[in-house]
């Protein structure tokens, strides 16, 4: 019986073809806004874990802590980590011989940075003077010793400095990790594989390693000059590309960034960013620590301690350990885990996420409504045939059972097409999106629960919308229905 | 047996109350053709509904078979229209977006029978009436007069015991007109109640019995014998 109602269900739907369609089009819409949304956000939020599983989830940063820390720091000048301290004293530096001064057109865009109209050369340039340093001081050598949870520990720094290729000159973003560093968390900076060239030969030498978007703006190859800050290095290798977006696609300079990284650095804000701007390799220039230390001096810098916990040891444990051993120091900084920082941009991403499903159920909202207003409409107009409907036998619940199934399958058959049409835009909004999310290529996820809860949601959602104009259908008098023009 | 005994309906409309039956007292053997005539307003389609169960009366019973109808809940009136009643209405009342052949089946479909032996039986029906060619045409494709017979094949096809027609030929020329009336009266052979309700005298000369309805009330009763 049921299965006859619902043939002369798919009948009426039939046979109400522009109306049934314009009432579907209204779920679809509503339901191919949540399947993208939900599908993207789920597809960034995972590409963001994975990034930081790939990272590992045993790593404790330690940022400067706040300005007042940064600039007592950079009082005493720029403060090396480890590297410099276990590589630094036997490694005499090389002064510059000269500065290179390389003619040629200044573009912004070739150097990654923002091409926007305010934010000229000079702008820029008056940022770096004023920019500030924020190193944490800490010697990481000690800091081994004093927290005997932490297996390896290494600094990662960054810093603006003018550079001049034979073509181009401008501010670029100098990344300046020491060896330890590279040797203990590679996956840091994406794995730091060279794609061409080699690793850094040794510490005396001004040696650079040129991020893959940076090469390619720059136009640089291996054994290239370049000169940071005045002075004269040679590019030993270029890196694999990273995936990452660009300064520019995210809307930041890179010294831009590096402002608002150390802003936020200190105070206190997202760690996310930090991360983001230090882990940038596709967009970055590589000099060792053990080298910059000695000769790059710019004001504009930001270093951050990284350190490894042992397996199985508390992450809570060791940061209260780090912190005691931040101050017997001397030192400023914030341990923040890597838990941490993936936690707070899970919780934004999250919280976005939310906020755009809530916008795509308003608008599924609109098409129930939508659907509930054809019903009723449908009722008034087919009173007559439920009054012939009750007059062969129909029963109340048969008449009400007709006009749900009427209403759900339209509601169904809005959820598959917006199911369908959700994953394509899904799918092209992620090729969009990916690089400007920040996230490198990602693919939206659209899993059996999202199908599921998408297809009985949109079944359920139709049908409800019916129930009013349903129960009304099955109460009417058959006399006075049957009365109705 | 239809038994009708002292019937009373009443309807409010707005904050008008109309007597449509008052006191009203019949009894509808089977393999009778009965016809209840009576001017606009006498009470003659109420009564039909009052008898078809579609509607209950104000006061009174209706009986069938030593059933009360009176008492029975909407499920229960719906559940007899559907094994025991035949509606045949003055404007055909068909479902327009269903063949000829879909409408006769609807009846069955409301009940547990299989879309296929539903089908046969419609076209058995439809075979019955002389409409077994124009089984998949839509109301709006068919005449006045074959609208009406897909009508009475579909009050058929449940095999119900009684046939209650309003007006059935109201909308049709005279030579279709008669033509349906024969239709209906063939089936008081297989000892169904046939009842129709018309204004139309000439009718009446075609039934074994006419009851004149006034005002609600019955004015007269006349048997008769009629040809078959």
């Amino acid at each position: 019986m049921k299965l006859n109602l619902f043939r002369l269900a798919l009948k009426n739907i039939g046979s109400r073809r522009t109306r049934s369609w314009l009432t579907i089009l209204g779920v679809l819409v509503g339901v191919t806004a949540v399947v993208a949304l939900l599908s993207i956000g789920t597809g960034v939020q995972e590409a963001v874990l994975q990034q930081f599983e790939d990272i590992g989830y045993d790593i404790i940063l330690i940022a400067p802590a706040n300005m007042a820390g940064a600039a007592r720091s950079s009082a005493g000048g720029f403060v090396p980590g480890s590297g410099a301290g276990r590589a630094g004293g036997g490694m005499p530096p090389t002064q510059p011989s000269s500065s290179s001064s390389v003619p040629g057109t200044f573009s912004p865009e070739s150097l990654g940075a923002s091409t926007s109209e305010d934010d000229t050369l000079e702008h820029r340039a008056e940022q770096t003077k004023e920019g500030i340093s924020l190193t944490s001081g800490l010697d990481t050598v000690l800091l081994l010793t004093q927290v005997p949870q932490l297996i390896e520990a290494g600094t990662l720094g960054s810093q603006i400095q003018p550079v001049n290729t034979i073509t181009t000159s401008g501010f670029l973003r100098v990344s300046t990790p020491s060896l330890d560093f590279l040797d203990a968390f590679p996956s840091v900076l994406g794995g730091f594989e060279i794609a061409t060239g080699t690793f850094f030969t040794n510490t005396t030498e001004n040696q650079v390693i040129v991020g893959a978007r940076s090469a390619e703006t720059l136009r640089m190859a291996v054994g290239d000059p370049i000169s940071i800050a005045g002075i004269p290095f040679t590019v030993v290798g270029i890196l694999e590309p990273n995936g990452q977006s660009s300064d520019e696609e995210n809307g930041e300079g890179s010294a831009m960034g590096d402002q608002a990284l150390s802003q936020s650095l200190a105070t206190g804000g997202s760690a996310d960013l930090v991360l983001r701007g230090l882990t940038n390799t596709d967009d970055s220039l590589f000099v060792l620590n053990e080298r910059a230390s000695d000769i790059l001096t710019g004001r504009s810098r930001l270093s951050v301690t990284i350190t490894r916990v042992e397996a199985g040891a508390s992450i809570s444990e060791t940061k209260d350990a780090l912190n005691v051993a931040i101050g017997q120091q001397g030192a400023s900084g914030t341990p923040i885990s890597i838990q941490e920082v993936a936690d707070e941009i899970q919780g934004a991403l999250s919280l976005i996420e939310t906020v755009l499903a809530s916008i795509a159920a308003v608008a599924l909202i609109v098409g129930a409504v939508g659907l509930m207003n054809t019903m009723y409409t449908s009722v008034l107009e087919r009173t007559r045939e439920i009054g012939i409907l009750k007059s062969i036998g129909a029963r109340d619940g048969q008449v009400m059972t007709l006009f749900l199934i009427d209403s759900g399958l339209m509601g169904l058959i809005g959820g598959v097409l917006g199911l369908i049409l959700g994953s394509i835009l899904s799918l092209v909004g992620t090729r969009l999106l990916g690089p400007g999310l920040g996230v490198g290529s990602f693919s939206p996820v659209i899993d059996g629960w999202l199908v599921g809860g998408v297809l009985v949601f949109s079944f359920v959602l139709g049908a409800l919308s019916g129930v009013w104009p349903a129960w009304r259908a099955s109460r009417l008098n058959p006399v006075d229905a049957l009365a109705a023009e | 047996m239809l038994v009708l005994n002292d019937v009373h309906k009443t309807y409010q409309m707005g904050e008008t109350q109309v007597r449509a039956l008052r006191g009203v007292s019949l009894e509808l053997p089977p393999a009778q053709f009965s016809v209840i005539m009576g001017h606009s307003g006498s009470g003659k389609s109420t009564l039909m509904h009052l008898a078809g169960c579609l509607d209950v009366p104000t006061s009174g019973h209706v009986e069938y078979g030593g059933m009360d109808l009176t008492t029975l809940s909407s499920r229960e009136r719906a559940d007899f229209r559907s094994s025991e009643v035949g509606f045949v209405f003055q404007k055909y009342n068909l479902v327009g977006n269903l063949t000829a052949l879909e409408n006769v089946a609807l009846p069955l479909l409301l009940r547990n029978t299989t879309a296929k032996q539903a089908q046969a039986q419609a076209r058995e029906a439809l075979d019955l009436v002389g409409l077994k060619e124009r089984m998949t045409h839509r109301p709006a494709k068919l005449s006045g007069g074959e609208q009406q017979r897909v009508a009475i094949a579909r009050s058929l096809v449940n095999d119900p015991t009684m046939i209650l027609a309003d007006e059935p030929t109201g909308n049709l020329d005279t030579t279709t007109g008669e033509r349906i009336l024969k239709l209906l009266r063939r089936f008081t052979d297989n000892d169904k109640i046939v009842l129709v309700v018309t204004h139309n005298p000439e009718i009446a000369d075609m039934a074994d019995r006419v009851v004149y309805l006034r005002d609600g009330q019955v004015e007269s009763q006349q048997f008769q014998e009629v040809a078959r």
